[in-house]
Order: structure tokens, then C-alpha cells, then sequence
């Protein structure tokens, strides 16, 4: 029972024991069954029989309805045979039809080496010729023809599928019969990228249908609020769920453990993690430790063995750091030492979050909340082996949605899950699919107005007027100077480039906005755990030169916002507060950077950049009315109260829907505009919106609840990062007032005050329930 | 649903606020486009561009492409392109070019017609023949040092073969082969056993009259997935080379143009003969062909001269592309030509203006492609098996 010696140790020892916020401990569950409505073929069960697997409740019933034709999404969690539930259905298919032809889209390499693997076992088993092949760019050009022409189950990835879709009559025999395509792991597929994604799909899709093809998807993924609004966006066609789990786990204890659970902390949060996997290891639990950074995951490795070799070398040995940075050898070999029992720690990034399979172990240590549950659940997910009891503990750090889960752990447990996003809408993204699509068929309006949304039309016009498309009696011919597929890149809004070199090699390339924020002339930048200086910024060549630099401070760019609302597509008012959602046009400048040591400003220096102006989608609030005047009253300062009130919803947005805090930008105003209301805006940080914004604005108040929660209850008396601190804010966090805050926040969530007394005496204030 | 718009500004810090000023009120429809998207775009596309200017001399310098133009080639060219839009200003497109619309199943093309003198090539097929009968080699089994031991020992021919136990039977195979006739299927047997660009290979050509030939060269909108917006064909009739250009007037009149190239690949007898067509040519037509739905393309023999020229005349001159080889073998010498990379500014130009000036270069350029092409043929079937 080590795994109940290290609780005990967690709640007992006074080293540990006020760090340890609450333990939520579930029951075992055994395993479910199910049944299939259709008998297997003979191959295919046969197969079952021999490797002793007996099809749990949500294999089946993902089994079951792929057999009906529809196309379905699967949101079983991680290890629980959802590859499996896939790979049953398209072989049964091929067993009938030896012409079958099935896709197989991952989004890294290991994974597809994984799946190959899997795949090719089944083939030897089952006897079923499926010819499994990888087709990505490392495939020689030797290798191509035969694969194409002969390979049943195609595994690849969107960049290369992006690309091959323009030789598609090489392509032609396989589209023409593509039955199925499997996109594994694709609660990937959102943001920014998402979109991109869900354009390709489109593009595939019209070719298939030019073939003759109408493909069936099977999307898995981790769990999400929205899956089937998900899997539609993405692809464009309804589909099924399947999202029970009817696999057999022991006994699991998730521990939210807080270094900063009396406001100061007195370590940091990664030497507490760091002993927290001593405790582990020299307990016999096999540990998996995630950080966030790659530089992190290395400091805790050289940290926990140097404290390890102090009992034992051996020990010290069987720690080891583990991140995408390295050889595919030596991850590998972790792996397998993993697997095999012989590396007792690992500490990783997030790079381990993906179903590899490494086994299951023990213990998992959680440094830092990896910013969606998603993630939280999927890492948590690696403890457990075959009915065993196991351990996760989440590190909290420094920061509001960390804390807001230590002082809330009913929310961590209990939460919905998030909502992925994907937007279809956005003109930047859709025009450069439209291109693509133009170069690989004739556009026809009629036949293609499905696959590209309203604002086709007008896009059509916007790209022949630039010479890009022509319009023939074919329909709309591609035209443009360079290849379509070379101009579209999957990652990012079609924005300028910048590459960022250090003594004339190529660190990496940032888009505009991030370059203006994160590399402007004097910033210290990040790049795998180095810090660099940066000499120039050339606006000319879009480069940017850097020297490695090992100072001790740090850069933080100050921002100016201009936005100026120009239409208003939906309102709507909660608790009295007039809501609204809209496009908005929003300027930001960087017009400084600060110097900072630790927490103190060492220095301000001007900078010169032009003004960045981009539109895109907000959704912005008055609070109630009342609220202004009850602010003042106390005495306490309206524009800091709004503008923690920004920050605050900023910070929290994350849990609602799936985004990063970079994605999405805030304003503040205590009079804006013409009416001089005071106002928050929370827009889209990106050129023509993401869908997040949008996204959040149906969920308006639970949004406002959990803000509310997060301040109210936070234990600090003036703000700290923890509450309405923003690492990010532009202006220097300055004004903020964390009572005013709390104020307005809580008439946004129908809470109304009612005042006794006088107008300075703030303990006098209680909430009514409503 | 039309929405009413106010604009508004406002500055985000404390201090220095400004008070809002309605600077303009606009109505909305529901979707449009951000007029940004289009030059953005086109922004993006300027980076992409397909060929690299460099500094003359510095040929060795090349980074990102293996296309590369000479800086003063560049600089005259885009001179010319402005005096061509110049003189050709407000000229109609029919005084400058006399041909014809040609009309099929595809829509409508233009289509020009110009005759050139090719020189007698009579080849001598027995000769040719003579060659093939006694290549041993063509028999599965049987390389150089086999073949030398073969004819050491009496074995001539592939029907002196005939008689010898261990070979016997497959060279009664490649012989039926050989009698049955089937051009393609002899370039391949040939093919199979030597080096594609082998000169045995070449010689089947003799089994072709000269009228079978098409002489083919294309000019493209880029390096890929674009438009054809040129088609160079080359006929032989009655001694004379006749070369057919089926021009885009427009990008809709690209079907048409592919039926009208398509129809002269498609004969019983018909045999092509390009410049790199194994790699260009032909993989762009069939491309283009696929993105209009039209079908697979034919599959007749296939003589590609630059892979028969780089055996011939590898290290005899500094490059083998066919202005150098047109030159140095044929002694052909073009004026006012422009490189063949920069054909897509010239037809977009054109197409932007709805001047044809710059069209001229393009056909002449297309049409010498072409004559060049079937001088150089000639002269290497005549060098390896005319009569002399």
C-alpha cells in the first residue's frame, strides 16, 4: 500500500500537511462489458479471442454505431481502448471490401509510428491485408507511387494532407474509395489551428465527393463540454457520441496541494515539486512528473537526483528528465525503461501528455495547472496500473486559476468540461483554403457555397480582384503567382513573419504580434529555456537578431489599446448589466518595456513600433446600474475596479472555454464613449476573431460566478497574482482595486448590496441572496 | 439585416482621455469580406516567387532555387515588357496575331499556325535493326561480360539464341516482341534493359514516319497546379515542320486548348517528343487534365531529347538547357527573347492590361521552343543512325 503511505505521509508530516488542500479519493470501478449488434468476421474475432480482449461497454458502443454508417465521436478517456474501438470497424470493413480505403490523421510523429505498429500487429493476426503505411515528409519519394497505389490504411498528418490534396489525381484511386477517415487525438484541432483544420477537411471532403467518395469520420477525443457542436464545426457533418467508459480502474487519490497556502510561500514551486517526487520515488511509487517547461522538467531532474544520490546513486539513476527536445533513441528508451520498471521517475513536459503508451504507473505529480482540465485529466490519467491504487498531485503556482482550484477544489472535481473552439467564420483563414481549393478544382459556386460559408461570395470577389482566382465557364481557376499550398500555412492568421536568428542560424519564426510583443529591441526572450537578448528588430526585412544573454532580469512590453466598436450582432442583459457582442476594430501599440528584477522595476525604456490595427470580434459589459454609485460611495476607485474585473475575467475565460491567456485581449474604460458608461470589453486577440469571444459570451454567467468566486475568496488584502494580477497587462496592472473589484463583480452575479452605516465601512456590506 | 453603426473613439489610459467624437455613421450588410484580405495575399505571393535573380557571374551562388535568372537578363527583360505595353497600346489583339478560333467540345481557343523548314532525315533502319537483332543484352540474364562470352562463341544475333539451352526461351520471347510492332512496348522492352536514355532507345524512333512525331512544348502560369497558357504542338507534313499554338485569350479558354494538344497525342501511330516532358510536360498536362475531370491522357512513346542530349553531350558545354544546346549544335541565335521563368509576369501583365504586347515574346518564345526541339531530335536520330 504505497501509495497510502505517501497520503499519509502528505497529511501527516508538518512539512506537507498545511500544503495539502484536499484529497478526493474515488472508488474502484470494475470493468463493463458490452455487446456487439453485428457478429465480428472470423478474422476479427478470431483476433480477440487469441489476444484475451473482451470489448468493454464503450468499445461496443462505438463499434456498434461506426457499423450503422453514422460518424462518430468517441470521448472515452485516454487508455481506455479507444484505438481499438476504430481499428475493429475499418477492418471489418476491409475484410468485406479488399478496395477499403481508410485515412488516419495524427497530429506528431510518434503517435502515427504508434498506430503503424498497432496497425501492422492487427494485419498479422487478423490476416487481413491492410498494407498500413505512413505517408508524411520523411517518406522517400521511392516509397510514394506504391503506397498510394497499394496501401489500404494511409496514416499521415494535416501539413502533409495539405499538400498532397494539390496532386490529387495521383490520389485518384484511393479517394475514389475512401470509406473511412480517423482523426485521432483532435481536441487539437481548435483555436487557430483548429480552423485551419476544419478548412482542410473541407477541401478533402470536395474532392472526395469530385471522386465519387462519401467518407465516414471517427473523431477521438479527451473529454469535451461541446463534442458534437466540436466534431460538426470541424468537419461539417453531424455526428454520434460515444462517451461512457466502461474500463476497470483502482482506487485513485487526486491531491491539490497548495505551496502557496498561506499567501506567501516560502519555496518555489518547483523545489516542493521536486520533493514531493523524492517522496514518491523512495515510497516505491513509479512517478511521472509534468512540468511546464522544458527547462523546468531538466531543473527538477538535476535537483531530485543530486538530493537522491545523497541515499543512494542507484536511486539518482532512475530519475530522468524526458521532452520533445530529444533524440527519438533516447525517448524511446525512456519509454521502455519506463514500461519495464527499471526508471522509477520521469519528469517530462507535456509531451508525454499524448497517448503514447508508456504503461501506467503510480504516482503523477502535476507541477503547475497545465491550463485546461483537459490537459489536468489526461496527465492524471497516466496513474494507475491494472487495478492498482495510484496517486496524482497537482502542484499549484502562483497564479489566479491555480489558486482559484486550491481554495475551490469542488470546482476542479466537479467541473464541466471545457468547451473546444473551433470558428469557421474567420475571412483570413477561409480565403487561404478558398485559394487551395481553387488550384486543386475549378471553384462552382453552387456545388461549393456548402463547404466555405456566407461569406464566400464576397471573398470570391475580394481574391479575383487581386488577380489570385479568374472566373471561367469551368467555374473559378486558380491563378495566383506562387503554389496555394506554399502560400497557406496551417499555423497561424495570414500575417507577416518575423525569423528570429542568433549569429546567423535560425532560432525561430513569430508571427507579428507576438514578435512586437515578446521580441521588440531590448527584450530578453525565451526560446527552450535560454534567454536571449534582442539587438534588432528589422521592420524591413521582418528579422529579428538575438544574442544569448544570461542577465537576471527580465522585459515586460507596455501596451496601449485604442478599439472602437463598429456593429453590434447580439445583447443581452444579466442582473441589470447591459451585455453585448460585436465587431470591434482594435489598435494596439507598444509604446515601452519595463526592466524587471525579481518583482521590482530596475528600469523603463520608449520604444517605437507602429501601431498594429486589426478587427476582430468582442464581447463587452456595463455593470449595472447602481454599481457606479455604490463604488463611489465607498470611497473606492471605479477604473481600478473595472479594470480587476478585466483581468479577473481574463484570467478565468480559460476555464470556460479552451483558449490560451494570448489568445484574447481586455479594455477597460470607467466612462467610454459617447454615453461615458463605464465598460469592459474582452475581444479576440487575432485578426477577424476565433470564435472565443462569441464562445464566452453564452456563457456570461457562470463566467461572472467563478471571476466572483476567485477575488471574493482570495486571501490577499490588495491584489496579488493570484487574484486580479495580470502578467500580461499592458498598462502595469496599474489602476487596480481589488475591493471595488469584488464589488463589481458581485452585482454582476445578482448580487445586490445593501448598505448600513457609513459609506467607508465595508464590513457593514452583505451580500442578498437572490 | 442591415445594422446601424456608430463609431466611436477612446483611449484606454486614465490619463489623457479624450472625449469621443462620432466620426462617421455606416450602414452594414450582414457579411462582407476586410478588403485587407486580397493584398494580403498577394503580399504573401510575392515572397513565393519561383526563380531567383542573381548577379551576373555569380552563378555558383544561388540559395533558395535551383531556377535561377542573370540580373541583366531580368533588368532587360522587364525593359522590354514596358516597351512592348507601349507600342502595342490600344492595338487590337486580332491585328497583331493572325489566327483562328479553334472550337471543341472544351469551348473556344485561339490557335495560330506558322510552317519552318526542317532538314531531310532519313534514317537508316536497317541499320538500326542490325543493332537490335545482335543485342544480346536484352535478354534477362544476359549483360556485357555474358554477351561478349555469347558472341565469342558464335551467338551473333537474338536468333542465333534461338539455339542455346539456358537463353532459348527468353529470347524467343523478346523476339515476338520485337516482330509484334508495338512502338511503346519496344521503347520499354529497351528501355528495360539499358539506360532509358540509351541510343537503341532512341533508334525505335525509326519505326515512326515522320508525320508521327508531335513536337511538344508547353508555357505555364508557374511551376505548378496553375493554368497552361500556352500549347506548342510541332507536325511534320509534307517536309516541312508545321508548329499549331493553341494561346489562352483568356484562363477560360484553357479546356478547349488541352482538347485541341490532346486530339494530336492521340493518333495510332502518334509518337511525342519533348524537352524534359518526362518531368514537366507531360505530369502538368495530365495534372490539368484531372482538374478539369477530362481523364487520364494517353500513354503513347515518349522520346525525351534532354535525357538522349545529356548522354550525348554531358561535359561538352557548361549547361544543357535547350537555348545553350540550340545554339552551340543547331546555331540557332534568338533576338529580343525573354527567359522562360519569367513567362507568367508576361501573360499576367497581359491579362491585367488587356494589352497583347506582351504576348509576342511568349509565342515567339513557344514556337522557337518548339522548332529548336525537332532540329535537335533530327540531328541526334541522324548522328546515331542516318544514313550516310
Amino acid at each position: 500500500m504505497a501509495v497510502a503511505d505517501v497520503i499519509g505521509l502528505l497529511q501527516k508530516n508538518p512539512l506537507y500537511r498545511n500544503r495539502v488542500m484536499h484529497v478526493e479519493t474515488t472508488e474502484p470501478e470494475p470493468a463493463q462489458y458490452g455487446t456487439l449488434d453485428l457478429p465480428l468476421p472470423e478474422s476479427v474475432a478470431g483476433y480477440l479471442v487469441q489476444a484475451g480482449i473482451s470489448l468493454y461497454s464503450h468499445q461496443c458502443d462505438a463499434i456498434n454505431l461506426i457499423r450503422t454508417g453514422k460518424n462518430v465521436i468517441i470521448t472515452s478517456p485516454t487508455a481506455s481502448g479507444k484505438t481499438l474501438a476504430f481499428n475493429i470497424p475499418v477492418f471489418t470493413r476491409l475484410d468485406a471490401d479488399p478496395q477499403t480505403r481508410a485515412l488516419y490523421l495524427y497530429p506528431t510523429k510518434a503517435l502515427s509510428n504508434d498506430q503503424l505498429a498497432t496497425l501492422q500487429q492487427m494485419v498479422q493476426f487478423t490476416g487481413i491485408s491492410a498494407k498500413p503505411a505512413i505517408y508524411d515528409g520523411d517518406t522517400p519519394q521511392s516509397k510514394r507511387p506504391a503506397i498510394r497505389k497499394n496501401a489500404r490504411v494511409v496514416i499521415s498528418n494535416p501539413y502533409e494532407v495539405h499538400h498532397l490534396l494539390s496532386w490529387h489525381s495521383k490520389w485518384s484511386e484511393f479517394f475514389a474509395n475512401l470509406r473511412f477517415v480517423v482523426i485521432d487525438e483532435a481536441h487539437r484541432y481548435r483555436g487557430v489551428f483548429g480552423s485551419h483544420i476544419s478548412m482542410l477537411v473541407r477541401r478533402m471532403l470536395r474532392l472526395c465527393h469530385h471522386y465519387g467518395a462519401d467518407p465516414q469520420f471517427i473523431l477521438s477525443t479527451a473529454t469535451l463540454a461541446n463534442p458534437l457542436e466540436f466534431a460538426t464545426r470541424l468537419t461539417g457533418r453531424p455526428f454520434g457520441l460515444v462517451d461512457g467508459d466502461g474500463s476497470p480502474h483502482g482506487r485513485k487519490h487526486f491531491v491539490l496541494y497548495n505551496p502557496f497556502h498561506d499567501g506567501i510561500g516560502e519555496r518555489s514551486t518547483h523545489q516542493e515539486t521536486k520533493d514531493l517526487l523524492l517522496s514518491c520515488i523512495k515510497s516505491d511509487l513509479h512517478t511521472l512528473c509534468f512540468t511546464g517547461s522544458r527547462k523546468m522538467a531538466e531543473l527538477i531532474t538535476v535537483w531530485a537526483r543530486e538530493d537522491a544520490r545523497r541515499t543512494s546513486s542507484r536511486l539518482a539513476e532512475s530519475i530522468a528528465a524526458y521532452r520533445a527536445g530529444y533524440l527519438p533513441e533516447e525517448r524511446r528508451a525512456i519509454e521502455r525503461q519506463l514500461k519495464e520498471g527499471s526508471m522509477k521517475g520521469v519528469v517530462s513536459t507535456n509531451a508525454l501528455e499524448l497517448g503514447i503508451d508508456i504503461g501506467s504507473l503510480d504516482a503523477v505529480i502535476i507541477s503547475g495547472y497545465p491550463g485546461t482540465m483537459m490537459s489536468a485529466r489526461q496527465q492524471a490519467g497516466r496513474a494507475g496500473r491494472k487495478g492498482g491504487e495510484s496517486l496524482a498531485i497537482l502542484v499549484a503556482h502562483a497564479n489566479p486559476l491555480d489558486q482559484y482550484f486550491m481554495h475551490h477544489p469542488d470546482q476542479f472535481f466537479n467541473r464541466s468540461h471545457e468547451h473546444a473552439i473551433v470558428d469557421t467564420s474567420n475571412p483570413y483563414i477561409i480565403s487561404g483554403h478558398m485559394l487551395c481549393a481553387a488550384a486543386e478544382l475549378p471553384i462552382q459556386e453552387d456545388r461549393d457555397q456548402d463547404f466555405f460559408g456566407d461569406a464566400f461570395p464576397s471573398i470570391l470577389v475580394e481574391l479575383a480582384s487581386h488577380d489570385l482566382i479568374r472566373k471561367t465557364s469551368s467555374g473559378w481557376v486558380y491563378t495566383g503567382r506562387g503554389r496555394a499550398a506554399d502560400a497557406v500555412r496551417l499555423d497561424g492568421i495570414c500575417n507577416e513573419t518575423f525569423r528570429v536568428m542568433c549569429n546567423g542560424r535560425l532560432l525561430e519564426t513569430m508571427d507579428l504580434a507576438h514578435a512586437f510583443r515578446e521580441a521588440h529591441t531590448g527584450a530578453i526572450m525565451l526560446h527552450q529555456g535560454q534567454s536571449y537578448l534582442v539587438k534588432e528588430m528589422d521592420l524591413e526585412t521582418h528579422t529579428i537578431r538575438v544574442s544569448r544573454t544570461d542577465v537576471d532580469y527580465y522585459t515586460q512590453a507596455l501596451k496601449d489599446v485604442r478599439l472602437t466598436i463598429t456593429g453590434i450582432l447580439d445583447t443581452r442583459t444579466i442582473c441589470g448589466s447591459g451585455c453585448a457582442f460585436g465587431d470591434v476594430e482594435v489598435t494596439e501599440q507598444y509604446t515601452g518595456y519595463k526592466i524587471k528584477q525579481n518583482d521590482t522595476i530596475i528600469g523603463v525604456e520608449p520604444l517605437s513600433l507602429p501601431p498594429l490595427t486589426f478587427r476582430t470580434k468582442a464581447f463587452w459589459l456595463i455593470p449595472p446600474p447602481g454599481t457606479e454609485q455604490t463604488v463611489c460611495d465607498a470611497g473606492l476607485d471605479l477604473a481600478g475596479g473595472l479594470h480587476g474585473a478585466e483581468h479577473a475575467i481574463i484570467a478565468l475565460m480559460p476555464l470556460h472555454v479552451i483558449c490560451d491567456r494570448w489568445d484574447i485581449g481586455g479594455l477597460s474604460s470607467p466612462a467610454y464613449g459617447e454615453s461615458g458608461e463605464p465598460t469592459i470589453f474582452i475581444y479576440d486577440a487575432c485578426d477577424g476573431g476565433i470564435g472565443l469571444a462569441e464562445k464566452a459570451f453564452e456563457l456570461l454567467p457562470e463566467l461572472f460566478a467563478t471571476s466572483h468566486e476567485l477575488v471574493r475568496d482570495c486571501q490577499c488584502e490588495d491584489g496579488c497574482p493570484s487574484c486580479i494580477y495580470s502578467p500580461k497587462c499592458g498598462n502595469d496592472n496599474q489602476p487596480l482595486d481589488k475591493k471595488a473589484t469584488v464589488l463589481i463583480l458581485n452585482a454582476l452575479c445578482c448580487n445586490a448590496f445593501k448598505k448600513n452605516g457609513s459609506s467607508n465601512c465595508l464590513t457593514s456590506l452583505e451580500p442578498i441572496p437572490t | 439585416m442591415a445594422i446601424a453603426l456608430v463609431l466611436l473613439h477612446f483611449h484606454a489610459t486614465q490619463r489623457g482621455f479624450k472625449p469621443p467624437v462620432p466620426d462617421v455613421i455606416l450602414t452594414m450588410a450582414a457579411m462582407h469580406a476586410p478588403a485587407r484580405i486580397g493584398t494580403l495575399w498577394q503580399q504573401r505571393m510575392e515572397t513565393l516567387r519561383e526563380y531567383e535573380v542573381i548577379r551576373d557571374g555569380n552563378v555558383f551562388n544561388t540559395s533558395f532555387s535551383d531556377s535561377y535568372v542573370l540580373s541583366s537578363e531580368h533588368e532587360h527583360a522587364e525593359h522590354y515588357l514596358k516597351q512592348l505595353i507601349e507600342h502595342y497600346d490600344g492595338v487590337s489583339f486580332n491585328t497583331v496575331f493572325s489566327g483562328v478560333e479553334h472550337t471543341n467540345e472544351g469551348g473556344v481557343c485561339f490557335s495560330l499556325k506558322s510552317h519552318h523548314a526542317i532538314m531531310d532525315t532519313s534514317l537508316d533502319i536497317d541499320r538500326f535493326r542490325t543493332e537490335i537483332l545482335g543485342d544480346l543484352t536484352l535478354v534477362r540474364g544476359i549483360g556485357k561480360t555474358t554477351q561478349a562470352r555469347l558472341k565469342a562463341r558464335g551467338y551473333q544475333t537474338l536468333s542465333d539464341l534461338g539455339k542455346h539451352p539456358r537463353f532459348r526461351v527468353h529470347a524467343h520471347q523478346v523476339l515476338q516482341r520485337l516482330s509484334l510492332g508495338n512502338q511503346a512496348d519496344i521503347m520499354d522492352l529497351i528501355g528495360s534493359r539499358h539506360a532509358k536514355s540509351h541510343p537503341l532507345v532512341l533508334g525505335t524512333a525509326g519505326f515512326h514516319e515522320p508525320e508521327d512525331f508531335v513536337f511538344l512544348d508547353i508555357e505555364t502560369l508557374g511551376l505548378f497546379s496553375r493554368p497552361i497558357i500556352l500549347f506548342g504542338v510541332g507536325r511534320v507534313d509534307c517536309g516541312d515542320l508545321v508548329v499549331h499554338q493553341y494561346l489562352l485569350r483568356d484562363i477560360g479558354e484553357e479546356q478547349a486548348a488541352l482538347i485541341a494538344t490532346c486530339e494530336h497525342l492521340s493518333g495510332d501511330h502518334a509518337a511525342l517528343v519533348t524537352f524534359n516532358g518526362k518531368s514537366f510536360d507531360l505530369p502538368y498536362i495530365r495534372d490539368r487534365l484531372a482538374y478539369y475531370g477530362m481523364g487520364n491522357g494517353t500513354c503513347i512513346p515518349h522520346f525525351d531529347v534532354l535525357h538522349f542530349s545529356r548522354r550525348r553531350w554531358r561535359g561538352h558545354f557548361p549547361s544543357l538547357r535547350l537555348c545553350v544546346l540550340e545554339q552551340e549544335i543547331c546555331g540557332i541565335h534568338r533576338e529580343e527573347d525573354i527567359p522562360g521563368q519569367m513567362v507568367p509576369e508576361f501573360y499576367e501583365t497581359y491579362l491585367h492590361t488587356n494589352n497583347c504586347g506582351p504576348l509576342v515574346p511568349i509565342i515567339e518564345h513557344n514556337k522557337q521552343d518548339v522548332v529548336s526541339l525537332s532540329r535537335l531530335f533530327f540531328h541526334l536520330l541522324e548522328e546515331s543512325y542516318g544514313c550516310c
